[in-house]
This record gives C-alpha cells, sequence and structure tokens, in this order.
C-alpha cells in the first residue's frame, strides 16, 4: 500500500510573546522555534503504523522553503522512504485552497491508495486543506480520524463529533483521512536518527515540474485575502493579577469566594 | 548469542563483574522499584539484556545518583549500563511522552523545560534595586561565567535561588556575567535521558558559544551542569566551579561575611551530582558553620552515603509504574524532621524542588523550610 503524507512546518507559539511584524498581515517569526506541526506528526505515524503491518511505502508532501526540509527529515527518520518539497516563489502567499491545488497537482504524479494529513495546522487552524485534496483528486474522504482499521482494501475510520460522539465510517481506497491528535503516540526522532537521513536526497518540485501556471497558485489563486491581523485588544472585566505564584493563588482564591464560584 | 549484543557487553565492561551485588545494594531506588542494576549487569554478560527492552519501565526509574559505579569493588559502571540501555530505547522511538516533550524542547528551545529562548533571562526582572548583571551576549565581558541553567531561568521557585546568588556575588564584589538569551542547556539530563546525540549537540553549542567570548572561567548554582561541564565537556578548556567553591573563596578572602545571627536547627542534603559525583562535601558545610547562632546536625545518611532526592537522571521528567513506593525525597525530609531541622539546605535545584515537593506532601510546611545554600547565606549575609 502506498501511502502519502502531507506535512507543514509551523512556529511554536504556545509559549512565545507574539508580535504583528511591518507588513500588519503576519507574526513576526524571528526568535521563534519551529516545529513539524503537531497533527501532522499523529498523520505520519499512523501512516508509518500502516506500512509497518501491511506493507508499502509512506512518501511525505510538503509546500515550503528550504527550512522545511527540517522537518521532511524528522518524517524521513521517522520512517518515511520519500520526501518531496514543493516550492516557487509563485507559490507564496497561497491560501488553504491553492495549497490544496499545489499538493493535489504533487500528488497526481505519484502512485497512492491512501493520503493522510494533519485536521488542522496549529498556525492558521483552518482545517481545510486536506478536504479541499480529497475534493480536487476526486476522492472519498473522512475528517478528524481517531481510529483507522484496514481490511480488504476498505477502511473503516472513527471520527471525533461534538458531544463525544464517534462516527464510524467505511470508505474504499483510495481516499484522504484528516487524522487528529491522540489518534497514536507518535515515536521520538533523536538526533542520531536526523544525521542517518541527513544525505537522503529530498525531492525538489515547483510550478512548472506540477505544470501549474501561475494564476492558479500564491495570492493570484487564492480566494481569501489577508486584510489584518492583530492582537487581541485588552478588554473589560479582565483582571491581570501580579505576585509570586502562591501569591497569585491566594488571590484567585480570594475572588472566587467572593464571588460565588467555590460552593 | 547475536553480534551486536557481544559488542553490548564489551562496550559497558560487563565481563568483568563477579555478580558481589554492591550496586543493587547501594540502589536508593532498588527497594521501591523492579529495577535491579546487578540482574541487569547480568543479563548484560547472558546476552539478554537488550531482550524486550521496550517492555522494561523501570529502566526509566534510575536516578543516575552514580551509586552503584562508586561502589562497584571492579571500577565497572552500572550506571552507564542504565544510560545505555536508554539510549537503546530513545534510538527505537519508544519512550515515554514526556520524556520526549522534555527532549523536543531541549532541541527546539534548548530548554527542557519548555520555556522559549527569548524568556531565558525573565528571573532578571525582579532583582534588588541597583543589581546590574552583565551580558556577555550583549558585549560585556566579566572574569566569570555564571551559567544559569535552565531550571534557574525557567522555574519560579528557583529563579529566587538566581536571584539570590547575584545578590550576593554583588555583594562579594565577584565580576561575572551571564550568557543571556544565548545561553542553553548543558545536556547533563539530556545525556542520561538517553539522547545521546542531542547531549553531543548542545555540548557543541554551549562550546562554541564559551569560545566566542572566550569564557576562561565559569560557574553554576546547579550541580547537574557542574558535573557535565568538569566531567562530560573537553578538559582544560576552562575552569568549573559550584557556587559554594566561589562563595567559600570570597568568604575566606574576607570580601563577603555572614554575620547576622540565625537562631534555627539546620541541616544539609547533599546533591548527588554535588557531593558523590563531583567530591564537593565540605564548602556548603563550611559556609553554613560560619553564620552566627545556627545549630547545624548532621543526618545520618550524609555525604557519601546521602540518599538520593530523585531529581536526577531526566526524572524531573518521567515517573514509572514500577515505582511503586515512598518518594525519597519524602523520606529525606522525614530524616530532617526527626532531627528536629528548622531548615533543610541544600544546594542544588533539582533537590530544592523534590524535597520542597516532599515537605508539602508530607504536610511539614510548619516544621520545616527548604532553601538553597544561597537562599539561606543572602538572609544572613552582613
Amino acid at each position: 500500500m502506498n501511502i502519502i503524507v502531507c506535512i507543514k512546518r509551523v512556529p511554536d507559539t504556545a509559549d512565545a510573546d507574539l508580535a504583528i511584524d511591518r507588513s500588519g498581515r503576519d507574526i513576526e517569526k524571528t526568535g521563534l522555534a519551529f516545529d513539524l506541526n503537531e497533527w501532522d506528526s499523529y498523520a505520519i505515524e499512523e501512516a508509518i503504523l500502516l506500512k509497518e503491518r501491511f506493507g508499502g511505502t509512506v512518501t511525505v508532501l510538503s509546500m515550503g522553503g528550504e527550512d522545511t526540509n527540517e522537518s521532511l527529515r524528522k518524517c524521513l527518520a521517522m520512517g518515511a522512504d520519500e520526501a518531496i518539497r514543493l516550492t516557487d516563489p509563485a507559490f507564496s502567499g497561497s491560501d488553504g485552497f491553492a495549497t490544496a491545488k499545489v499538493l493535489a497537482q504533487a500528488i497526481r504524479r505519484l502512485p497512492y491508495d491512501l493520503i493522510l494529513t494533519g485536521t488542522q495546522a496549529e498556525d492558521d487552524g483552518f482545517g481545510e486543506v486536506g478536504v479541499m485534496v480529497a475534493r480536487l483528486l476526486g476522492l472519498s474522504h473522512v475528517a478528524i480520524v481517531t481510529r483507522v482499521e484496514m481490511e480488504d482494501g476498505k477502511i473503516r475510520a472513527h471520527r471525533e463529533l461534538e458531544g463525544g460522539l464517534e462516527e464510524v465510517v467505511e470508505v474504499k481506497l483510495p481516499a484522504l483521512l484528516t487524522i487528529q491528535t491522540g489518534i497514536n503516540e507518535p515515536r521520538y526522532v533523536s538526533i542520531m536518527g536526523i544525521r542517518k537521513v541527513a544525505k537522503k536526497e529530498i525531492k525538489v518540485w515547483g510550478l512548472s515540474d506540477l505544470g501549474l501556471k501561475e494564476e492558479e497558485v500564491g495570492l493570484k489563486g487564492s480566494d481569501i485575502g489577508l486584510e489584518r491581523l492583530f492582537l487581541p485588544l485588552v478588554g473589560e472585566g479582565a483582571q491581570i493579577l501580579e505576585g509570586k505564584p502562591e501569591e497569585v493563588a491566594a488571590k484567585v482564591f480570594e475572588i472566587l469566594k467572593d464571588k460565588g464560584g467555590l460552593v | 548469542m547475536e553480534p551486536n549484543k557481544i559488542t553490548f557487553a564489551q562496550q559497558y565492561d560487563l565481563y568483568g563483574c563477579y555478580q558481589c551485588g554492591k550496586c543493587t545494594g547501594g540502589c536508593p531506588v532498588a527497594m521501591k522499584s523492579r529495577l535491579n542494576i546487578r540482574r541487569l549487569m547480568i543479563e548484560g554478560v547472558l546476552g539478554r539484556v537488550l531482550d524486550r527492552v521496550g517492555e522494561r519501565e523501570e529502566i526509566w526509574d534510575c536516578t543516575t545518583c552514580k551509586t552503584c559505579t562508586l561502589r562497584c569493588p571492579r571500577g565497572l559502571k552500572p550506571m552507564d549500563l542504565v544510560i545505555g540501555l536508554r539510549g537503546v530505547l530513545v534510538e527505537e522511538g519508544r519512550i515515554p511522552k514526556t520524556l520526549i516533550e522534555a527532549m523536543e524542547n531541549a532541541y527546539k528551545h534548548r530548554n527542557p523545560w519548555g520555556k522559549s529562548k527569548s524568556k531565558r533571562t525573565e528571573w532578571l526582572r525582579e532583582l534588588p534595586e541597583g543589581l546590574r548583571v552583565k551580558d556577555f551576549s550583549r558585549g560585556e565581558r566579566a572574569e566569570y561565567l555564571y551559567f544559569v541553567g535552565c531550571t534557574a531561568s525557567s522555574d519560579p521557585r528557583i529563579q529566587e535561588v538566581a536571584r539570590s546568588m547575584v545578590f550576593l556575588l554583588d555583594r562579594a564584589g565577584v565580576d561575572f556575567g551571564i550568557l543571556g538569551i544565548e545561553e542553553q542547556c548543558c545536556g547533563n539530563e539530556i545525556r542520561r535521558m538517553g539522547e545521546a546525540g542531542l547531549f553531543e549537540e548542545l555540548r557543541d553549542g554551549n562550546l562554541e558559544v564559551f569560545e566566542a567570548y572566550g569564557v576562561k572561567r565559569l560557574f553554576t548554582t546547579c550541580p547537574h551542569g557542574l558535573n557535565t561541564f568538569r566531567n562530560e565537556y573537553p578538559q582544560g578548556r576552562f575552569e568549573v566551579f559550584h557556587s559554594s567553591e566561589i562563595l567559600l573563596r570570597a568568604f575566606r578572602e574576607g570580601k563577603i561575611r555572614f554575620d547576622r545571627e540565625l537562631r534555627k536547627v539546620v541541616t544539609y542534603h547533599d546533591p548527588c551530582f554535588l557531593g558523590k559525583q563531583n567530591g564537593l562535601f565540605d564548602p556548603p558545610r563550611e559556609l553554613i558553620a560560619s553564620i552566627p547562632g545556627i545549630q547545624f546536625r548532621e543526618m545520618d545518611r550524609s555525604r557519601e552515603r546521602s540518599l538520593c532526592c530523585e531529581g536526577g537522571g531526566g526524572k524531573m521528567w518521567v515517573e514509572s509504574s514500577s515505582d511503586v513506593g515512598q518518594r525519597l525525597a519524602e523520606l529525606r525530609v522525614q530524616d530532617a524532621v526527626a532531627l528536629g531541622a528548622e531548615v533543610l539546605v541544600t544546594a542544588c535545584p533539582l533537590c530544592v524542588l523534590t524535597l520542597e515537593d516532599a515537605v508539602k506532601t508530607s504536610g511539614y510546611e510548619d516544621r520545616v523550610r527548604v532553601m538553597d545554600l544561597v537562599e539561606l547565606l543572602a538572609e544572613v549575609v552582613g
């Protein structure tokens, strides 16, 4: 079985002090650490688990600049067989739809039975690229998948629904699944593991390799235009407590007690 | 026997083991975990130690206190075998999630606690007024580098230790600077978690920074950093000291006095990485003894026989289900309380954290206070 996994390299913003850059349409990225998108780490792990059980190959795809090689190498070290980076000046400014067009066009050139993506990316959080790729390729898809079972060329996928419900659907291959976090435990990739794949070739495909036109991708090929990015304004009603952790905890306790939060 | 297993036994010099059991006899966690270091040694000799190594959860119970290695009459290194086994699991990628997070944080943020690089000097914000700290990364130079360490940079409780330290250094007139946002994980714990490649990368990164700023002398408040800088970085490039050595020298030279009376019963817990692993038993004791009014009492298990607090060897980030007994830090706190100690002094950030937790979980908050040596000294400086 041939599996393709689409991944993205994203900035780690969980503990960072974010600032808006000069363009007003992006965050200031200098000083931020980058890593493989968390959802994608589960998607690549799931692909490798399926390969370990059923054989076949895992090819990992990503649209991005040279920095993206770091994340692609991580996937190779985890057990992917091949990595392809999709890059072209014309791709910059692509929204989810334009990105999906680029990925779908690359996938058309590869043999595949199953495509996995993360459910969403930590940075933009649209959660749309996976399902758009499926639509562009005319494939069935299952989104927010928490469990995968395979039998006779069919997949039974468990989906996470609102309110703690779970839906089980059966799809024929080829198909596309968007993978939810928690579906597995992504393996650790050691520095020595990364060193071992340091010389492995990462193929690079650009606009002409994919047979795409400039107006189909990047800003021109996008439906969504980002106007302005800003940090949430400090509103009324919020109280910032300061002091040592134990003092803050004591203040929180008092406030909760006063406002009837402790019954 | 497969050839690679022979190599493993040879690599860790296991054939010299005659199964005397001194290693297990001295192991602080052997009484409460499935970890049995003597058994691992013989299984290594028999080429069986790698069988189902992924199921040996107890490998993560070792605190790398090094008692086994220090007690071995044949001069073997049982602790290194545990680290080697961890290395096998790390390379397979099958390790506890909390350890993965710590290692990925050390890679991404150069700090296993996960605090971002830009916040490395956050602890400087609440310094006493008028106190300025030199920063090598901003072009300033000094005689000593104070390598603050990840825990003192990140943990609010231990940030207080770093602040006390710079306060004392300022009073003693020591010319020192920090690496600011260019400081990164020393790698001591990472190496003991079995991530040898990441340790090398962190070590090389630090060496590059030391070289660039011409660092010839450095000191740490953290014995874990002291240990790796002293014993696992290339020798002869720079001198490495612990805060207690720096302060003791300043005290002996009359540059600082600890002469405010403190009428308290005090005991001292030897951190494994400072005491048994690096032989620094006396500097902290001499400094404590200099404080007027103090009544110093020694715990039974002290110096070479000091009981490990379980903060080392990556244990701050992992706990296995094979370890079912009482935390050693709680036993330690009980020892201190039984002595009538009002202050339990130690000289290691990880010991402070584990012991303070133990004071809280044992309900001794009104009886005994845990302090780092430099915090105690900052309270009595003249």
